[in-house]
Order: structure tokens, then sequence, then C-alpha cells
């Protein structure tokens, strides 16, 4: 904290924000954040961001107090990479602002509605002696109440919606028999919590305040003083805990989520070093406490990686000492094969961290840092200030609580994509494999034997192409992001040409791995979004789009293309995208990008290795 | 913890919470001396305390306490 304020005194106010933004992560205790949070508004005030990808605006709605949620909220938010305005509704008017198409909130036109209901909103609770049945249709009725409102919000403020579910109460005026009576009020608010769960549409998320609430326990999570003086909806002690879980929920909805975690493997996947204990002398597995300590810790990684997350390994180590355990240790709950890289050198981190991003085709800031030696946790923090950087302690069963709590790989949707990320990236390299061993790289794209399709935006895939929407950095024209609503809209407005490509080649399904949308005003076809998936980069999906678009351009009777680049930090991939595909440079009419526009009665089609399929 | 550190620590508390290093206590201050000491102020500044000072105030007096003098009299009463 001094050094923010000394920062700030000498006018160093890009390292402020870095470092402002990183404890907005990292910190939890409530007295810390509350005076980050007023550096940051300091530091706003002095000298603003740049221009940041996303401002996202907020609409707080609560049947509680939400004044001091929201300057933590705004901190952990901006603290995920995102901008953010907030516009708070007074206590309690949350029914009102959700139902009246005119109200403030409604006006406001959020990216996302917080919704932060407690159980003092609970319409009707079950009484003394209610049956299950009707238990069951009061939980319906609750259930219809809170996702009928949003319904009614969404039809006229399409928006994404973030609705708190209920922690159960404190006290258990049944004792244990609670449990087994339906009528119980934590009884009831657990059957709440699953039907909501079951019920909430596409556009509601659900805060799973229940979860967090347990993690922490109800007794530390809810301040009954400060419920009654104030309606403070939680602890202070869990306010940070709780504006950070929600941020990450909003994070997640514009692709602020983490790809990759880079683990170190001496004393962070393993206690001991190989290099020097051996394999008989290191602790992984059963029969000894801190062995079973790495052996879970491997466990839970093995669950992030079956979601999606990949798993990559950064250890200074003799490569061949470092893959001794994985071959030959059958305690190892995790294989080589787990991993997506294997980095064993004696580079520093951040060089192999900056390889790692590179050969993933993902930005240094997807990236999370997980080593045991503070040093290096401290060199990756100041040379790549992007990677997240999990502070561990030095007990091996604290690991996996410690990363779990951080939240880095918050999502909320969950593709088939996702499941079999890990087989993709895998494949990816046995591609690299092939070419290699094959000189032309026409005739390497030949042998890939590719397929896709190309179909307009169908309901069936909106997750998967918000999702791509959201975190595709790299090759990306205008990096529009869109929520899941704005891109159904798209969907049905018929004066826009969507489409997504779905790739598959001889060693797999590469899945939905492009997205293009363009608006046709009058006889011209203005390209809104356009973007791919790294994976399949140099493979002609670019050229095999560019082909159709303009074929369907000339069926629509479109005179011209009219195609933007809007350029980032990480978009360079696609600068010259345009000139390579033939399109010719218009005068400068913005200052913002490059304009580009192509004739199709001009352009001859580009010959690629990649079969057209209705499908495959 | 002796008188003088702590007439510091609350002072560093006030400052903090009404976001103001000029602020100025003592033990006649009351709300109606500091501009921006309303409901919401208050509970902030009572939870600030409490966390300075490692204690807990019942509902009761974070509802009455509105006088510096008081705060103080009650802080040092809980100290060990």
């Amino acid at each position: 904290m001094d050094g923010l304020r000394e920062l700030i005194r000498l006018g160093q106010y890009d390292q402020a924000w870095s470092c402002l933004l990183e404890a907005g992560k990292t910190v939890t205790d409530y007295t810390r954040y509350a005076s980050l949070c007023r550096w940051h508004k300091r530091l706003r005030e002095k000298a603003p961001r740049r221009e940041l990808a996303k401002t996202v605006r907020i609409a707080l709605l609560g049947g509680a107090t939400t004044e001091l949620l929201e300057a933590p909220l705004r901190l952990a938010v901006e603290s995920l990479g995102l901008g953010c305005q907030i516009q708070r509704a007074s206590y309690n008017l949350f029914v009102q602002e959700m139902l009246d198409a005119d109200s403030a909130t409604a006006e406001f036109k959020p990216d996302v509605a917080i919704l932060l209901g407690t159980h003092a909103n609970i319409p009707v609770w079950p009484a003394q002696g209610d049956t299950l049945e009707r238990v069951d249709v009061l939980v319906e009725q609750t259930c219809d109440h809170w996702l009928g409102l949003c319904a009614r919000f969404n039809e006229h403020t399409p928006c994404e919606i973030v609705l708190n579910n209920f922690h159960v109460l404190p006290t258990r005026p049944l004792g244990n028999l609670g449990v087994k009576t339906p009528w119980d009020a934590n009884n009831f608010l657990r059957r709440v919590n699953l039907a909501l769960g079951d019920r909430a549409p596409a556009y509601v998320h659900i805060n799973d305040v229940e979860g967090l609430a347990a993690r922490y326990g109800v007794r530390q999570w809810f301040d009954e003083r400060y419920w009654y003086l104030a309606k403070q909806p939680v602890s202070f002690e869990c306010l940070v805990p709780y504006v950070q879980n929600t941020a990450r929920i909003i994070g997640a909805l514009f692709g602020y989520t983490a790809k990759c975690l880079v683990l170190d493997l001496d004393n962070t996947l393993w206690g001991g070093v190989i290099g020097d204990d051996g394999l008989d002398g290191i602790a992984i597995g059963e029969g000894d406490g801190v062995g079973e300590a790495y052996k879970a810790f491997q466990e839970y990684l093995l669950k992030l990686k079956q979601r999606g997350i990949l798993l990559a390994v950064c250890s200074k180590n003799e490569e061949e000492n470092a893959l001794k355990p994985f071959i030959e240790l059958p305690e190892m709950v995790l294989k080589r094969d787990d991993f997506v890289c294997f980095k064993a050198n004696w580079e520093p981190k951040p060089n192999n961290l900056r390889e790692i991003a590179a050969e993933l085709n993902i930005g240094v800031n997807s990236l999370v840092f997980v080593d045991d030696n503070p040093a290096e946790r401290e060199i990756v923090r100041q040379w790549l200030p992007e990677v997240r950087v999990i502070e561990l302690t030095d007990d091996p069963a604290d690991y996996p609580g410690i990363l779990d709590d951080a939240g880095c790989f918050e999502i909320t949707t969950l593709s088939a994509e996702d499941l079999q990320r890990v087989a993709q990236y895998q494949r990816n390299a046995e591609r690299k494999v092939l070419q290699s061993s094959i000189g032309d790289y026409d005739d390497y794209l030949r042998s890939l034997d590719q397929k896709a399709v190309i179909r307009p935006f169908e309901a069936k895939h909106l997750d998967r192409i918000t999702q791509l929407i959201n975190k595709s950095n790299q090759f990306n024209l205008t990096t529009l992001r869109l929520s899941r609503s704005q891109v159904e809209e798209r969907m049905r407005n018929p004066d826009m040409l969507t489409l997504y490509v779905r790739l598959a080649d001889r060693f797999g399904d590469n899945g939905l791995i492009s997205v293009f949308c363009g608006e046709r005003v009058d006889d011209e076809l203005n390209i809104q979004l356009w973007l791919m998936s790294c994976r399949v980069l140099k493979r002609g999906v670019e050229q095999l789009v560019c082909n159709y678009v303009v074929d369907k351009a000339r069926g629509l009777g479109v005179s011209r293309l009219h195609g933007a680049y809007l350029p980032t930090a990480k978009n360079g991939l696609v600068r010259d995208l345009y000139p390579a595909l033939g399109f010719v440079a218009m005068s400068n009419r913005h200052d913002d990008g490059t304009h580009w526009s192509l004739d199709p009665a001009r352009y001859s089609p580009f010959e690629v290795s990649i079969q057209l399929a209705e499908d495959y | 913890m002796d008188e003088a550190t702590l007439w510091e620590t609350l002072t560093r508390v006030f400052q903090d919470t009404f976001e103001d290093d000029e602020i100025t206590i003592g033990p006649e201050t009351t709300a109606a001396d500091i501009e921006d000491w309303d409901s919401l102020t208050h509970i902030q500044l009572m939870v600030a305390i409490e966390r300075a000072f490692k204690m807990r105030f019942n509902t009761g007096e974070v509802a009455s306490l509105a006088n510096v003098g008081e705060l103080v009299a009650l802080v040092i009463q809980r100290s060990p």
C-alpha cells in the first residue's frame, strides 16, 4: 500500500495502475481493500486508464444495501482488465426497476445486471407442517418470482443477469431434523438454490452465494448486526471475496478468464527435488501425509485439465530428470500427456512463460503461474505483470484451496470444445510433427484431409460463438465484444450475414473455430466482426471464409464489401489480412484503424485445401 | 495501547474513512462536525474502528456512538 502511495506521489501512474490492479485481484482483507478503493478513485482522477477493449455497464440491483459494494466491485472488475461503469438502484427497488421498461436501470442499458436478493426477499416461506408436495410448489413459485423478474427485464433490456442464490441461515430451529423436514427454512433454501440452477436460462448466471458462504462459514459470512443496522448483505470480513467472485462472473462473460496453468515441479507437484533426491526421495502418493497432499493437488489439477484448462510445466531442471517421475512413478496422478507444454531447462522462467504462450497461440495474460519458490514468483511478477501469479503457502495441503479461491478459471458456459480442448492442442503438436516430416506446405495441407462446415449463426452454437467473440484476441479484426443476447439479435436480423466455421481434419475435430458477421446496408456489406481461433492458423480457413462471403455477397446483390482493421495490443497478426485477400485500401475515413474495400465482381476465389461439407 | 497511540490510530481511521487527510478529532467531535458523517459512513467508520482496534461493538453501540469522546472511552474499556 505504501508502494502504491509512493508511485502516485512520484507521478509513475502506469506502474501505480498495474500495482493497484494486481492488488485488486489478490487482496481480500476489507480494510486494505477499502484503502485500495480510495487510491483507485484518486488514480482515476489523476490519470484515467487508457482506452480499454471493453467497458462493461453494470446495473447493481438489490434487496439489500449496495452502496458499500460499489467501489470494491468497480476495483474488482477493473482488476480483470475491463473498464467498468456502475449504476446502482436504490435499496429494495429492484422489482419496480426491473419491471418498468422506462426505469433508470433500463435506460442505463446495462451489459450486465447484478440482482442481489437475500433471504429477506423470499416472497413466501413454507408454513410449519407443509408437505413435500406443497414445499415443491413453493420452490417453483420462488424460482418463478426471480427468473420471471429476469425474463421481464430481459424482454425490454437485453443483457446478461447475475443472480444471487441464497446462503443458509445461521440458525437451525429444528436442529439436525431440519434436513429431513421439507418445510424447514434451510431445507427450503437449498431446494430453491438447486431449482434456480436447474431452471436459469442462458442469460442468467447464478452467483453461488450458498457455496461461497459455506466456504467461509455462514456465521462469518453474515453479520446480523450490520444487517439490522444497515441491511448489509454480507459481513465486511467476506465483502471482498463476494465482490471478487461477482466480478469474475462478469469477467468470464467477456472472456477475461485464464486459459493455461503453468506449474513448477519440485515442491509444487511433488515434495523434494528430483535432481537431488531421486525417484525414491520425492514425496508423492499414499502412505505419507505430505505425499498425499501433493497427490491431492495433482488430482485437483487433473480436474481442471478435464474441464478444458491447459496445463504446462515450467521447471528449472534437466529435462531427463524432470520427466522421470511421470514415466516411472505410478503414484503420479498427472502424466506427461496431460501437459500441452513441458519446459524443463535453466532459462529464466519469464522466457519460458513467453514461449509457452507463443506455442499455444494465447496471450501471456491467459497464463496462471504456480511455483513454490517465492523468488521465481517475484521475477515473473516483475517481468511479466500480465501473468497471474498465485501466492502459495509452504504447505502443499493448502495448494488446491488457494488455487481454487483465486478463481482464475471462471466460466459461464462449458462447451463441448472446452471438454475436448486438451486433445485438440495435443493433436496440434502431432500436426506440427507431421509438418516437419513433409517438405511442401501445400502437400501438408492436402495431407490433413480438411473438412469444413460453414453455416449462419444457430441457436445451438450461440454459447460457443459468444465465447469465441469474447476471448479471441489475435486473429480478430475489430475485437468487437458482444454479449450472448447481442449475438442472438444478430442471428435474427435479416440484414446480417452471419456465419460460423467448424473444421475437422484427419486428426480429429477442431470444433467451431471462426466467426464472421457483416451488416448489409443498401448495396454494401460492412464487416463488423471477423475472428478465428489461432489453433487453425495457416490452414486456409480465412481464404475459405472470404470465398464464401464474397459468393454470398454476390447473391445478395452487394457491390462492395467494407472491412476495417482496428489495431489492439494483440491483433498485429491480421494487420495485413485484407490486402492479402485482395481488398483495396480506402482513403482514411477514420483515424481508428485501416479501412478496406472489395468489389465482389473483381474477386477470384482462392484455392484452398478444405472440402466444404454439409456436416461431418 | 497508550492513549496517544490510540488517538493517532483513531485520527488515521477518520482520515481514511472520510478521505480527508486534514481531519482532526477531539473528545468533543460529533457527527455534526464532519460533513460526510452520515448513516452510511457511520457504518464504515464503526467497521474501520472495529478492525483497527480488533474489537467488536454490539448492535446498540454501533447505532448510538456518534461522539468521539464516548468512542474513545469504549475503546479504552475494551482494550486488554
